[in-house]
């Protein structure tokens, strides 16, 4: 019970990367109608942009802040991408060009930092936080989480309260429609992929150091996000939030019992397809009516 | 004082001319009608002139500055606001956040208030749950706030009762009496001849009439043939 307890706790730092990851995904499709597998491929550009000033031995924080820029840019770069090329396309073609994006960036990524070839990430917040029923809570997953909700409270105000939020939520609404008004669309739409980008960047080094830091890997924690972002089905922060954390703690213990551990990865599937199916039914049930 | 000057435009759609060769002009305090029967090409000159699509040919200037290679951002600010087909209230705000996105800074929510009393009690409802009648009002409020030279109003009237087309049909005519240029485009002529100044009629992407909106209002005969065949309420 006591092993349980601990992995699950231990799984908290990857739940709130999961939950800011997802909770990023659900911004950009609510703001720009993008379901964005690059999310975490931006974040890892930015991770190893850190990774490459430390062992070059430039100090932590500015290469820090430096990879978080890097992050921001690249996610700037993708979102122009879309905005110049695919703002008038379907959803799907969106979501089938950033798959597209996403294999370019892990080839690039993998070729830049030397493939299998392992780096030092530097732990930026070490040790832990405080005791839950003895078993230590780290830093870093009180920081994930806390970035997590962070950002899902500030998005909330900064919709609902701020002029900026207002042209955003417009945006999303009817595109078109806003333009015509004078809403600077293409600059808005580049603020959402640049504000993703650098949250991305940050809940990533963070995570860096408990995963093999490896572009492939790092990349593919899409995966998990997009799940949490389906489990708040692409519309609410907050279920996204509570998915994200879940799904980090159920794999957490999925690690200690010996005969599932070697199919955690598959979890964040299983959950998406859990919702899937519940939401079918719902459709199925409307149709019935 | 401004003019809105259309010279020798023409607009594609996938690649087809839909739009061919149309001149006309829109002025401060006065309404251009622009009629035509259903898929003569209205709504596709309307959106050439916005920047929705890309004009493939002619020019548009507004009070000598020529828009046409501008993004529709751009020419909203340059003072030309464009009215849709289809009420394209944004559904997801309430109507109060629906006329302050495009507030500019020397207009006021009251001037939206006080064209369509109507919309005050519903201010915090969200314009997805609003009639079509109010939808149409909250739009040209809307569009009014952006304090443009020039107006396009694209079928204001398409499914709404005759009571509430007047009552439309009132305001825009105010709307010019206070110096706005209008540019109306609707496909049932008697209405917007009875309150408009210059008439024109297109069919088939070319304008085949150019005239006083009295002058064709009192000959429906004319107008039906101007259709050709297609009828006009
Ligand atoms: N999205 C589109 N793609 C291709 N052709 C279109 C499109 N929309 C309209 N058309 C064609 O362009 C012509 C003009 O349509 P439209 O401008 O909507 O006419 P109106 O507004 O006068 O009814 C029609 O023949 C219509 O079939
Ligand atoms: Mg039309």
């Amino acid at each position: 019970m006591d092993a349980l307890l601990t992995s699950a706790v231990a799984g908290l730092t990857a739940g709130g990367t999961y939950a800011l990851l997802g909770v990023c995904a659900v911004f950009t499709y609510r703001l720009v109608s993008v379901v964005n597998f690059t999310g975490a491929a931006i974040g890892t550009a930015g991770t190893f942009a850190l990774i490459a000033l430390t062992e070059a031995g430039y100090p932590t924080w500015p290469s820090v802040l430096a990879g978080i820029l890097v992050g921001t840019f690249v996610g700037v770069a993708i979102g122009t991408i879309m905005t110049r090329w695919f703002a008038e396309s379907s959803a799907s073609t969106k979501a089938a060009v950033t798959v597209a994006l996403l294999v370019g960036l892990i080839a690039v990524g993998l070729r830049l930092t030397g493939g299998q070839h392992p780096h030092v990430m530097p732990e930026l917040f070490p040790g832990s936080a405080f005791r839950l029923a003895g078993v230590e809570v780290t830093i870093a997953s009180v920081l994930t989480i806390g970035l997590a909700v962070l950002f899902t409270v500030l998005s909330d105000l900064f919709l609902n309260r701020t002029r900026v939020g207002l042209h955003l939520r417009a945006l999303s609404d009817r595109p078109m429609a806003a333009e015509l008004l004078g809403v600077k669309v293409q600059l808005l739409s580049l603020l959402v992929w640049g504000l993703t980008g650098a949250f991305t960047t940050f809940a990533l080094m963070i995570i860096a150091p408990q995963r093999s830091p490896n572009f492939m890997t790092l990349s593919l924690l899409v995966v998990p996000a997009l799940a949490a972002a389906l489990v708040g089905l692409f519309r609410s922060f907050w279920l996204t939030l509570a998915g994200g954390i879940l799904l980090g703690v159920i794999e957490g213990m999925a690690s200690t019992v010996d005969s599932i551990s070697q199919y955690r990865s598959a979890i964040p599937f299983l959950v998406v397809l859990a919702v899937l199916l519940w939401s079918q039914r719902e459709a199925r049930w409307d149709d019935a009516r | 004082m401004s003019r809105f000057v259309i010279s020798d435009l023409s607009v594609n759609r996938a690649e087809l001319p839909v739009v061919s060769k149309v001149s006309l002009v829109a002025e401060s305090g006065a309404i251009s009608v622009l009629l035509g029967a259903n898929g003569a090409g209205k709504t596709t000159l309307l959106e050439g002139l916005s920047g929705i699509i890309p004009v493939a040919g002619g020019r548009i200037e507004l009070d000598g500055r020529e828009i046409h290679k501008a993004r529709p951002g751009l020419r909203s600010r340059e003072g030309l606001a464009h009215v849709e087909q289809g009420r394209t209230v944004f559904r997801q705000l309430t109507t109060e956040e629906n006329l302050k996105v495009g507030l500019s800074r020397e207009a006021e929510m009251a001037q939206a208030y006080d064209l369509f009393p109507e919309l005050v009690q519903r201010r915090a409802v969200r314009a997805g749950l609003l009639s079509g009648g109010e939808q149409q009002m909250l739009v040209i409020a809307r569009a009014l706030l952006t304090r443009p030279k020039v107006l396009l109003i694209d079928e204001m009237s398409a499914g709404l009762a005759p009571v509430i087309v007047t009552r439309l049909m009132n305001a825009v005519r105010r709307l010019a009496d206070e110096g706005l240029a209008i540019l109306l485009v609707e496909q049932f002529a008697a209405l917007a001849l009875s309150i408009g100044d210059r008439a024109y009629v297109m069919r088939r992407g070319r304008i085949v009439h150019d005239g006083e909106c009295k002058a064709l209002a009192r000959t429906p005969d004319e107008l039906h043939r101007l259709y050709l065949g297609t009828e006009a309420a």
